[in-house]
């Protein structure tokens, strides 16, 4: 298919209109299949319904059978080319995404193709990573541009190196990026641990992207326009990610009474939007792919 | 894009953010002709700033030779290539700055360099250039066409900084105190956009801590009124760490400004880029003033002339002589019966050196009585 452009023109204008995205309020949709087949191929532009299921949600397992409840959307990406700094290629054009709920959490399965995984960060080095946004209000969708002063959207990224971080326990950094590198005598070696971290700085600082220690690998944070994401001082949004196949399998679990914004109830639906971005390619921070509004119905119960 | 003035391009340029001048402006005076390459500030930042993990290539302050050293390996040829051939006309540049060079979708024109571009700060060490048959192999001409020389380089503080400019989180800041620039160390989330936009290359990425770090001008020493590490351990006592006045507050009796703005002794490195650095250089003397202009701007060939007759000029001498004289900051300082005298903020004297050491020449026959046997030549008391 033809590369999709969303230009800055189109996001200012309501984002979701263009991309063929419903605009729905809080009108309930209910009629859904239960039973879904897998193979079937994703459809573009169709809402992404959650349809309800009982008990435990397969937050931390992307291939757990649950997920065949769910339909897949096909959801097409671009390069984000709105705010400066622009991603000049795309790497990748679309994601597919389905999601449950239970009445107390919502669960995104997101999946996109990319053979080389990037779970360290380095010098010119960038992680792979997928992101949901969920504006704090339903109805219409924002503009396309992360929120805008007094207009703020909740935003739960999953990273590969957080992933890396919890997967290895914090086993993320010079040693695993450069494992031939030989220290010489280092602060932590010779100073009290509270006297060491005076030297990583950006931990001192307080900085959770400094932190290797993680319980989750999805960050939670409000946005109100580029360049403004703020961590959430609570986080409750948990996850998963493998790579299997040439693809990456992220699952991202919100509780429905969130930590911003309405809460995600049965029977509502919302408009959602994410962002993808391959660390092979060099994509990091603005640098990433964008979609487009779509909407996320929550089956009713 | 603003429009704001800088004084080293002699005209106004686009910038993404207004000119906003701090109250003084941090600045380090480096005399090039001193410098012996022997790293006691490399290590003296080293081992204060960035002895921790995750740092271990990280060189806030680094010295290496020029033409062919690089730290990291090829840090201005490649901008200089990627801007192309620009001009000066007179004492204005007529070229674009990378700030008016920047391609569609980026604020500043760069480029980043590889993680192995940060692996040989030793690049290129004491390599001369220039032509092989006027070497000083021939003995006929002693006085070498090769040449070379060491380039002392920390963050340069600049008045219009890319790495500000290209932070799409406006992690990066100056303070309006002394114009420092300093990255958040928790706002900054580690997309390197810094790493890309630095011509000079002075933002260096933290592999633990995942953000940005550079040289911090030592902000803590400054606040105390003490020069910084790699002034106070310079053994050839050619840095000074001083303050900048506005282009418009100019004040000839404190340092900095006399020997920028008033004998122009002191250039900036690669004014043409457009960030108005603030770490200026007296240039080498030795050197092609081809290569020199294009490294230090259209003042070289004055700078020069003006260093080569410091010995009639008391006033430039003395301040030239106060150079790694005290840890403190020098305010102010004057000449008076062969001595410069240096002054804090109150004006108080905090350290004088003669022009002109005393010195006691020993005659030829006391280094022969001491060896007690006849003697060819003097021989060192050591």
């Amino acid at each position: 298919m033809a590369e999709t452009q969303i230009t800055r023109k189109d996001a200012l204008l309501y984002g979701g209109a263009a991309a063929g995205g419903l605009i729905v309020g809080g009108a309930a949709i209910v009629a859904v299949a239960v039973a879904v087949d897998n193979k079937k191929p994703p459809v573009e532009g169709a809402p992404i319904v959650a349809p309800y299921v009982e008990g435990d949600l397969p937050t931390m397992d992307p291939g757990a059978d649950a997920w065949k409840r769910a339909e897949r959307t096909y959801v097409a990406l671009a390069p984000q080319k709105i705010a400066q700094p622009f991603l000049d290629k795309a790497g990748v054009t679309s994601l597919d995404a389905r999601a449950l709920h239970n009445g107390s959490e919502v669960a995104l399965l997101i999946e996109w193709d990319d053979d080389a995984v990037d779970d360290l960060d380095g010098i010119r080095r960038y992680h792979d990573a997928v992101a949901v946004q969920l504006p704090a209000k339903s109805g219409a969708p924002p503009a396309l541009t992360m929120g805008a002063p007094g207009v703020p959207v909740h935003i739960l990224q999953w990273r590969a190196t957080w992933q890396r971080d919890i997967d290895s326990g914090g086993k993320t950094g010079v040693d695993q990026i450069y494992p031939a590198v030989v220290h010489d005598v280092m602060p932590d070696d010779v100073l009290p641990p509270d006297t060491a971290q005076l030297y990583w700085v950006g931990r001192e600082a307080g900085n959770p992207l400094s932190l290797v220690t993680r319980s989750t690998p999805v960050e939670e944070v409000v946005a109100e326009g580029f360049g403004s994401v703020t961590h959430l001082s609570r986080q409750t949004v948990v996850g998963h990610g493998n790579n299997e196949d040439g693809r990456w399998h992220v699952v991202i679990g919100v509780p429905s009474k969130r930590t911003v914004g309405e809460p995600l109830a049965p029977g509502t639906s919302w408009p959602v939007a994410f962002a993808v971005w391959l660390g092979s390619e060099e994509n990091r921070g603005g640098r990433k792919h964008i979609a487009n509004w779509q909407t996320l119905v929550l089956e009713s119960k | 894009m603003a429009k704001v003035p800088n004084w080293q391009l002699g005209r106004d340029m686009e910038y993404p953010y207004a000119a906003d001048r701090p109250k003084k402006q941090f600045t380090m005076i480096m005399d090039t002709n001193k410098c012996i390459a022997c790293q006691s500030c490399t290590i003296a930042c080293k081992s204060t700033w960035t002895w921790g993990k995750g740092q271990e290539f990280m060189l806030w302050n680094n010295i290496e030779t020029k033409p062919y050293g690089f730290y990291p390996t090829g840090w201005d040829v490649n901008i200089l290539e990627l801007l192309g051939e620009q001009e000066w006309d007179g004492d204005v540049y007529a070229g674009e700055t990378i700030f008016e060079a920047a391609p569609e979708g980026e604020r500043v024109l760069g480029w980043a360099p590889a993680e192995e571009d940060w692996s040989h700060p030793n690049i290129g060490e004491d390599e001369p250039t220039g032509n092989a048959a006027d070497t000083t192999y021939i003995p006929d001409n002693p006085h070498s066409m090769m040449w070379m020389y060491y380039l002392q380089r920390i963050c340069n503080h600049c008045t219009y900084p890319a790495c500000v400019a290209a932070c799409p989180r406006e992690a990066i800041y100056k303070r309006p105190e002394d114009g420092i620039v300093l990255v958040d160390q928790a706002r900054c989330r580690g997309y390197q956009e810094c790493l890309t936009a630095c011509p000079y290359k002075k933002t260096m990425f933290n592999l633990e801590t995942r953000v940005s770090e550079k040289c911090i001008g030592c902000y803590p020493k400054l606040e105390q009124g003490l020069q910084t590490q790699c002034t106070t351990s310079c053994i050839g006592r050619l840095r000074l760490t001083n303050y900048l006045s506005a282009p418009d507050e100019i004040d000839p009796r404190k340092p900095a400004d006399f020997l920028v703005h008033i004998r122009k002794i002191a250039l900036p490195i690669y004014p043409q880029l457009g960030l108005e650095p603030n770490v200026y250089y007296i240039p080498p003397v030795h050197v092609p003033t081809k290569y020199l202009t294009q490294m230090f701007g259209p003042g070289v060939e004055k700078a020069v002339e003006m260093y080569r007759n410091a010995k009639d000029d008391p006033e430039l001498l003395g301040l030239l002589m106060l150079f790694g004289a005290t840890e403190r900051i020098m305010h102010t300082w004057d000449v008076t019966g062969g001595v410069a005298h240096a002054y804090d903020e109150e004006g108080k004297e905090i350290v004088a050196v003669p022009l002109r050491e005393p010195t006691f020449v020993r005659p030829f026959e006391f280094a022969t009585e001491v060896a007690g046997e006849p003697m060819t030549g003097f021989r060192h008391n050591t």
